[in-house]
Formats: structure tokens, C-alpha cells, sequence
């Protein structure tokens, strides 16, 4: 199935700059692994930081600077450093479907209740252990509590889909929400099962006011 | 007035840095706002355009071409350090953040692909994954797994890549002074919408549909993309 929904213009300018946090960046290259024509608009965001660099003044640098990178040439690299393996719970996850490539590094942890037919699943980013990061899984046909969002939200469906006010959502497809959204999502038959990554610090009402207070936030 | 000299294996490269900031530097400096840049001419001569950065860079790839790494150090070690000065690092970090730029350049030449971007944007890539690095280190990160794979972008975007920093040059030109600045401050501010927001004192929701407002812009100045 084609994608409908793609990220939107400020994100992927913000992930071409390397300024979205770890949590929004992992949920946006999960969409980019799975959209030719949002890594083509990437490259494009990324184009402006080339030209910004092309354009800046030069600032002198230090009288050793070329010595000092040119003696570390020969240099033998840093080995990579040795990850320990990702920690992972037992999601019992459909047959069909797999887990983005991105999600290679990050502990999953198990399904927890979230409301009813709404369970969610930790994920925590060994390089960002402050990032909010979730599997959310909700259940066939359920509709959701109708919520309000945190400052910023993005949403990729991994699996079936659900629609609300915004459209109609399905797997590859990314959701962006910010604070001015209230939507009541319905999953679809099949359920629905999808990486999302919230930041900013708003309270929230309904179930994402349940999975802030679960988290600590 | 400074000239850095570059020693390479004999042969004596002047770094005349004191030319260009005579041209360049004009204007405030800050740690979000810029105003020198805004002001530059983009038709500017450039020391080096993009296609002799490419072939430097391939050069470096294929012939570990010591004369070659020097030219593109001379190049792009001082925009780089200005670079993340103008993000708000210190002179000394961004120095740091420059050569060991550099030194990645040097290493990882053989992944340039001038038919998948222009030398300037896979610099900036290079310095933009160093500094997000370091900034989770600092913050108690462990490092970042690489990535598996190498995915490029669609056929249609693809034939367009490489010149697409020097036209993205002339884009940004074309642009007024107010969009130009959101589109900036996206990458020089640590926190885009907020920084942008307290560096022009304007409310959120302005600057929100002014960066939108800009893309758009930028895409017609552009043609079709991006
Ligand atoms: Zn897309």
C-alpha cells in the first residue's frame, strides 16, 4: 500500500539539521526507511545546510590546527565500541510484521496497560536514555480516548491502521500532532500498532495523560 | 589580520584567511542570530567551487592525495569552526569539532558519492552527526549504533543532488531577509521553535507558519523541489 502521510516540511528541515531530539529522530528515520520520496526531500533540506556552510565567513584556525589532524591521519581509528545487546520483552507481535531497522540498538520492554484495548511498551534509547519513545498497540476497532497532545508527537504505524478527524492512516505512514490537536483515533479491524515519540512538556488529558504519568514525566 | 600557513609534506600552502574576513565580516555575531551572512554576497567568488571539491575528494578517496586533504582543509576547516560557533559552541570546541571533521573526511572520502550530493552537504552531514554525538555523550548517552544500510533517495530527486548546494545557494538568495533567518535559525538554534521564537520575539505560532511560509518559498525559488 502506497504511503499518504509524510512528515512534514519543519521536521524534516529540523532532523536535516540535526536539531530534533533522539526520541522525534528515531520515529522520523523509521518513516525514512520506508519513504524513497521523504529521503528525497532529506536530501534536499540537507542541500541548505551545505549551502549555509558553503556561505559562512571563515573563522581563523588555530596555527596547529592542519599539523595536528595531519600527524592523526595514519591514525588507526577507534575499534567500535561494543554494544551490549539490546534488552527485549516478548511482544507477541503479528506474524507478518517486522520491527523497523532502527529499532536495532533500543531495550523494548513488555506490554503494559494503558486503558482499555490501549496497551503501550517502553522503549529506551541507550543513547538517549531521556527520549520518550513507545510501542503503542491498540486493539481491533477500538476508538480511543479522545486526547489532546504533547508539544510535539510523531506517529509511524507499524501495523493495520486507524483513522480520525485527520485521515486515514496505515502502515508506513507517519502522524504528526502538536498541542493544538484533539482527535479521537479509531483503530481499524486489525488493530493498530505504532512507534510514537512525544517531547515537550504539556499535561495531557485522556490515555497520553496516563502514559506521561506511567512514565514519569 | 591573520594567514594561517599549512605545512604538507614540503610544500607550503598560505591559508590567506584575512582576505575573505575582510570580505565576510561584517555584521553582529551570536551564538543564534546572524546577520553577517545575511548581508554576504552569495555571488561572491568561492575559493572553491563544488566541482573541485568533488575531485579533491576523490582524489583523497582514491590516491590518499595529501596536497588535496590540504586544499580541502583550507577550505572547509574555517567555515566549520564558524559553523558551530554560530550554533553556540565555544571557540575551542568548535575548533575541536572542525579538525575532527576534517580528520573524519579524510577517513571516509571512499563513501563520497557526487551523484548522491553536493561535497559541502556530505561535509555537513559528517560535522552535524559528530556534534549530535557528542552532545548525547555529554548528556550520559552510550554511542549510537551505525546504521545497517545505506538507503538513497528516489530515482527522480537523485540527478539533482549534485548541484544542489550551489543552486540552494542562489535559493536562499532569492529569499526575503525575514525567511531567510527562520530557515537559518532552524539550524543554528538548539531549540528551533522556541530559540526562533525569544531570538525575534515573536509568538510560536508565527514562527511556525513563517518557517512554512519559507520552505514554500524556497521550494518555488527552487523549482519543483525540494
Ligand atoms: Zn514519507
Amino acid at each position: 500500500m502506497s504511503i499518504q502521510h509524510h512528515l512534514s516540511d519543519d521536521t524534516l528541515l529540523r532532523h536535516a539539521a540535526g536539531r530534533l531530539g533522539a526520541g522525534l529522530a528515531l520515529v522520523t528515520a523509521a518513516h525514512l526507511h520506508g519513504c524513497a520520496h521523504c529521503r528525497g526531500r532529506l536530501a534536499a533540506f540537507e542541500a541548505v545546510g551545505g549551502a549555509l556552510l558553503e556561505m559562512e565567513a571563515p573563522a581563523a584556525m588555530a596555527p596547529s590546527a592542519f599539523s595536528n589532524v595531519l600527524a592523526r591521519l595514519e591514525e588507526r581509528p577507534a575499534p567500535p565500541p561494543v554494544l551490549r545487546a539490546p534488552r527485549r520483552a516478548a511482544l507477541n507481535l503479528p506474524p507478518e510484521m517486522t520491527l523497523p531497522p532502527v529499532l536495532a540498538g533500543c531495550d523494548i520492554g513488555r506490554w503494559l496497560w494503558l486503558g482499555r484495548g490501549v496497551r503501550y511498551s517502553r522503549v529506551r534509547l541507550p543513547w538517549a536514555p531521556d527520549a520518550n519513545v513507545m510501542l503503542l498497540r491498540v486493539a481491533a476497532s477500538r476508538a480511543v480516548v479522545s486526547h489532546a497532545h504533547a508539544a510535539q508527537e510523531l506517529t509511524q504505524i507499524l501495523h493495520g491502521g486507524y483513522s480520525d478527524s485527520t485521515g486515514q492512516y496505515g502502515p508506513g505512514d507517519i502522524a504528526e500532532h502538536d498541542e493544538t490537536v484533539l482527535h479521537q483515533p479509531r483503530a481499524d479491524e486489525e488493530g493498530c500498532i505504532c512507534l510514537a515519540a512525544l517531547e515537550g512538556g504539556l499535561r495531557l488529558d485522556g490515555w497520553m495523560g496516563r502514559v506521561q504519568h506511567r512514565l514519569g514525566l | 589580520m591573520r594567514a594561517g600557513v599549512i605545512q604538507t609534506g614540503g610544500a607550503r600552502v598560505q591559508a590567506d584567511v584575512s582576505k575573505h574576513e575582510a570580505k565576510f565580516s561584517m555584521g553582529l555575531r551570536g551564538p543564534t542570530l546572524r546577520r553577517g551572512a545575511l548581508l554576504t554576497p552569495v555571488d561572491a567568488p568561492a575559493p572553491l567551487d563544488a566541482a573541485a571539491q568533488a575531485r579533491l575528494l576523490g582524489l583523497v578517496a582514491t590516491a590518499r592525495d595529501r596536497p588535496a586533504f590540504a586544499m580541502l582543509f583550507k577550505h572547509f576547516a574555517p567555515r566549520l569552526k564558524a559553523f558551530h560557533m554560530r550554533a553556540g559552541l565555544a571557540e575551542t570546541a568548535a575548533e575541536e569539532l572542525a579538525q575532527e571533521t576534517m580528520l573524519l573526511l579524510w577517513r571516509k572520502a571512499g563513501s563520497f558519492d557526487p551523484a548522491r550530493a553536493g561535497a559541502a552537504t556530505w561535509v555537513f552531514t559528517i560535522t552535524r552527526n559528530l556534534r549530535t554525538d557528542q552532545a548525547r555523550r555529554h548528556r550520559g548517552g552510550l554511542p549510537e549504533p551505525p546504521p545497517e544500510e545505506d538507503l538513497s533517495p528516489s530515482a527522480e530527486t537523485l540527478s539533482l543532488e549534485a548541484e544542489r548546494a550551489a543552486r540552494m545557494r542562489g535559493a536562499l538568495a532569492t529569499l526575503s531577509e525575514a525567511h531567510r533567518q527562520v530557515i537559518e535559525l532552524s539550524f543554528f538554534s538548539e531549540a528551533p521553535h522556541a530559540g526562533i521564537a525569544t531570538a525575534l520575539n515573536l509568538p510560536l505560532g508565527t514562527v511556525k507558519s513563517r518557517i512554512r511560509l519559507a520552505l514554500s518559498r524556497l521550494r518555488d525559488a527552487l523549482g519543483a523541489e525540494p
